[in-house]
């Protein structure tokens, strides 16, 4: 499900993006409330007032209020709905534990997948009910139109939660917990290279996405790339792509485009009699490929694909629960939203106080290494005790070790597939 | 790697533009409006094949690499692509009492209806005429030519309906009637020729040359609802600049067109491949401008020649 759906949200995030360039500022939200199911009174009263940026008092008292922006409606619903279900996950096993005694409550807001929707979001959010985290947005042109508009040059944290633009790289202040496609190509390079292969011909998909991973490849391949060429999308015709890998001479083959421009590439390929090793970013994946290519003609083609971390305790219990309560199987969208609401959850617990500053100084902290490893909200607690330090605990969550870097970018959690009898088999995880 | 593998290349992707080329610019010349729906006619030829192709995909014998069901899949398409044509044109063009712009607008909305109905029966991913694919032909590798039997299928039945279409234009009844109501409809119409008629015969035929090389293009690559809209742009090209209006002016401009496009990876690299130019010389620009390429040539022979290459000649 969430290979079919990868291609759209390219395409989706492409056009939010372009959206972004028409921010307007000001505008007052005309969106509902979206009141979350877990929201209760249990401290007793004066939710609104804990909101404050100024709130000092750390001690009992109502609930924490941060906000959410999320594409509820619109173009990229799709992954809005998923994010809506891992917050509901992760609000319930926050609350359960209770941030010393305090619970933590969210208040969404709709972006519509729209950029100048998601910055008014923002603003009610920043302004009117003065959280100091914001969780938001999916589209990397949605999350960048907040943080441009909205939080920068403020002490307000954003967590990104779905974007994966490599664009974000470049703004430090904006985190997000979906990595960055460029963690792809690196990983590509270092398959590629380790398989003994020192000349690569790449075809790209000539736009933002193909452009990004294409350039990241660049810089991380030591070997020689004997053919480097864009192609555009929906194309009749793909034979001087395929003519010209083989003549490039390379026995190592990367496509760094959509599902059925590769499919059509890799038809051409099979009935030119090219033989080949292929690899492939995300996005040349799914069960379209296999169904529409001639069995074995893809044999030995390795993938890689973000992921959650499948192998982990937490994750499979994350899994379950999800299934359990929505009857369907997770998808990483959903798991990188529950990791953003536990990490926002273990940024207030070892804050000084409820401020954007003070959660600015603790939110990269708890997730990073040499603290004790903690895999559940519960068990960061449990390590933290009353006033733990944010650099005591190292939360490894369910979408895999996040650990921001510098940039405020997560370490990516990537999946190795080979096919083999033309079917996609796991053969390793990669983090980093 | 051989100029040949290129020329081969380019001479099955040719054969399918000059299929619908010819279709765009037949209707074009009677119906007198660039029908922009073209693109999308041959969408629907292809998906009518795919199902048909379902049902008699096993019918035995094999021609060229293809199952004997693929031919009765694309007579199929070819009559569904002409059928939705023909009601198309009762239901929506000729009702309508509006100009050629008006219908050239018409038929974008046309387009999108087809596209879209296709998108709700078979949902807006690709898919394949459940063919195996074919590997070269050992016979031609030496000369560093590869194709399959399956391109050569291609070009052959491309041959077969331009060659059916020369002889009715030429030598039918029928022909002489579409070419003299093409010429001048009032002359024709007051000579006896129930010119009504002759428009929908050119809707049929036009319409089903644009099913046949939908269904081509189906083989070629892939099936999806976008597929022909994809393509249309390059038609458009290759019947400009064969002379719109001209059907073997298409043809032309169809076969200049996909050559054009299908050679361009050569161009970086002339030197090398042609005689008497230095080795060192090449047009340094890279495939994903194909069609720019094709379509600066066509504004370069209209500047020349503004008709286009077969302008002034009767169909």
């Amino acid at each position: 499900m969430r290979d079919d759906s990868n291609i759209g949200r390219r395409d989706l995030l492409k056009a939010t993006g372009t959206g972004a360039l028409v921010v307007t500022a000001g505008c007052v939200s005309t969106t509902d409330e979206t009141a979350t199911p877990t929201e209760t009174d249990a401290g007793g009263g004066g939710g609104d007032d804990t909101a404050t940026p100024t709130e000092t008092d750390t001690g009992g008292g109502g609930p924490y209020t941060i906000g959410m922006v999320d594409s509820v409606t619109g173009s990229l619903s799709a992954f809005g709905q998923r994010n809506q279900r891992g917050k509901d996950l992760a609000l319930a096993d926050v609350n359960e534990t209770t941030i010393n005694g305090r619970e933590l409550n969210i208040v969404v807001e709709d972006s519509e997948s729209q950029s100048q929707s998601g910055v008014s979001a923002a603003q009610k959010l920043v302004n009117q009910d003065g959280v100091p985290f914001v969780i938001g947005a999916v589209g990397s042109g949605v999350s960048l139109s907040i943080y441009e508009s909205v939080i920068q040059g403020t002490d307000v944290v954003q967590l990104s939660q779905n974007s994966t633009s490599p664009d974000l790289t470049n703004f430090p202040g904006l985190l997000r917990m979906s990595p960055t496609g460029s963690t792809q190509s690196t990983a590509l390079a270092d398959i590629i290279a380790e398989d003994g292969y020192d000349s690569v011909a790449m075809a790209w998909v000539n736009n933002d996405y193909g452009q990004g991973l294409a350039e990241t490849f660049r810089q991380e391949w030591d070997g020689e790339i004997a053919y480097d060429q864009p192609h555009d999308q929906g194309q009749s015709s793909y034979s001087s792509t395929v003519s010209g890998m083989a003549n490039s001479g390379a026995d190592a083959w990367l496509f760094i485009t959509y599902q059925p421009e590769f499919t059509a590439m890799a038809q051409e390929a099979y009935s030119n009699g090219y033989e080949a090793q292929f690899y492939g970013a995300d996005s040349v994946q799914g069960s379209d490929v296999l169904g529409n290519t001639p069995e074995g003609s893809l044999d030995g083609m390795k993938v890689v694909v973000p992921s959650a971390a499948v192998d982990q305790e937490n994750y499979q219990n994350f899994e379950s629960e999800f299934e359990s309560e929505y009857g369907d199987s997770p998808t990483s969208w959903s798991a990188f939203a529950y990791d953003c609401v536990v990490t926002a959850a273990l940024a207030i617990a070892t804050a000084d106080e409820f401020t954007g500053a003070a959660l600015q100084e603790t939110v990269r902290d708890v997730t990073r290494p040499e603290g004790q490893e903690v895999f559940t909200f519960a068990e960061a607690m449990d390590v933290l005790g009353e006033d733990g330090d944010p650099s005591d605990v190292d939360y490894q969550g369910v979408s895999g070790p996040i650990d921001f870097d510098e940039n405020g970018d997560p370490v990516g959690f990537l999946q190795i597939l080979t096919v083999e009898n033309h079917e996609y088999t796991q053969t390793g995880t990669i983090a980093g | 790697m051989s100029v040949l593998e290129f020329l081969a290349n380019g001479l099955v992707f040719s054969s399918i533009i000059v299929l619908s080329s010819i279709g765009l610019s037949l209707v074009y010349s009677i119906a007198d409006f660039a029908n922009f729906a073209h693109g999308d006619t041959m969408t629907v030829g292809a998906y009518a094949a795919l199902v048909t192709f379902g049902f008699v995909g096993a019918l035995g014998g094999e021609v060229l690499g293809l199952p004997l069901g693929f031919f009765v899949a694309l007579a199929v398409g070819v009559a569904v692509a002409a059928v939705v044509a023909v009601v198309t044109h009762k239901l929506v063009y000729e009702p309508l009492d509006v100009d050629s712009i008006g219908l050239l607008i018409t038929s974008i909305g046309v387009a999108f209806v087809y596209r879209a109905v296709i998108q709700l029966g078979f949902g807006t991913g690709f898919i394949e005429f459940e063919i195996t694919l074919l590997r070269p032909i050992e016979a031609l590798l030496p000369y560093g030519i590869r194709m399959t039997m399956h391109d050569v299928a291609i070009v052959a039945s491309a041959a077969v309906l331009v060659a059916g279409l020369h002889t009715l234009l030429q030598y039918t009844d029928l022909g002489r009637k579409m070419r003299a109501t093409a010429d001048n409809p009032s002359l024709a119409r007051v000579s006896g020729i129930r010119t009504g008629r002759i428009e929908l015969w050119t809707w049929i035929i036009g319409a089903g040359l644009a099913g046949a090389g939908g269904v081509f293009l189906g083989l070629y690559n892939n099936i999806s609802p976008r597929m022909g809209f994809n393509i249309l742009l390059v038609v458009f090209a290759a019947v400009i600049l064969g002379g719109i209006g001209s059907v073997y002016g298409a043809m032309a401009g169809g076969f200049l067109i996909g050559m054009i496009n299908q050679l361009t990876p050569l161009l970086p690299r002339l030197g090398q491949e042609l005689p008497l130019i230095p080795e060192s010389f090449g047009i340094p620009i890279g495939i994903e401008y194909a069609n720019a390429i094709a379509f600066l040539i066509m504004v370069a022979v209209l500047l020349l020649r503004p008709s286009g290459i077969a302008g002034e000649e009767a169909t």
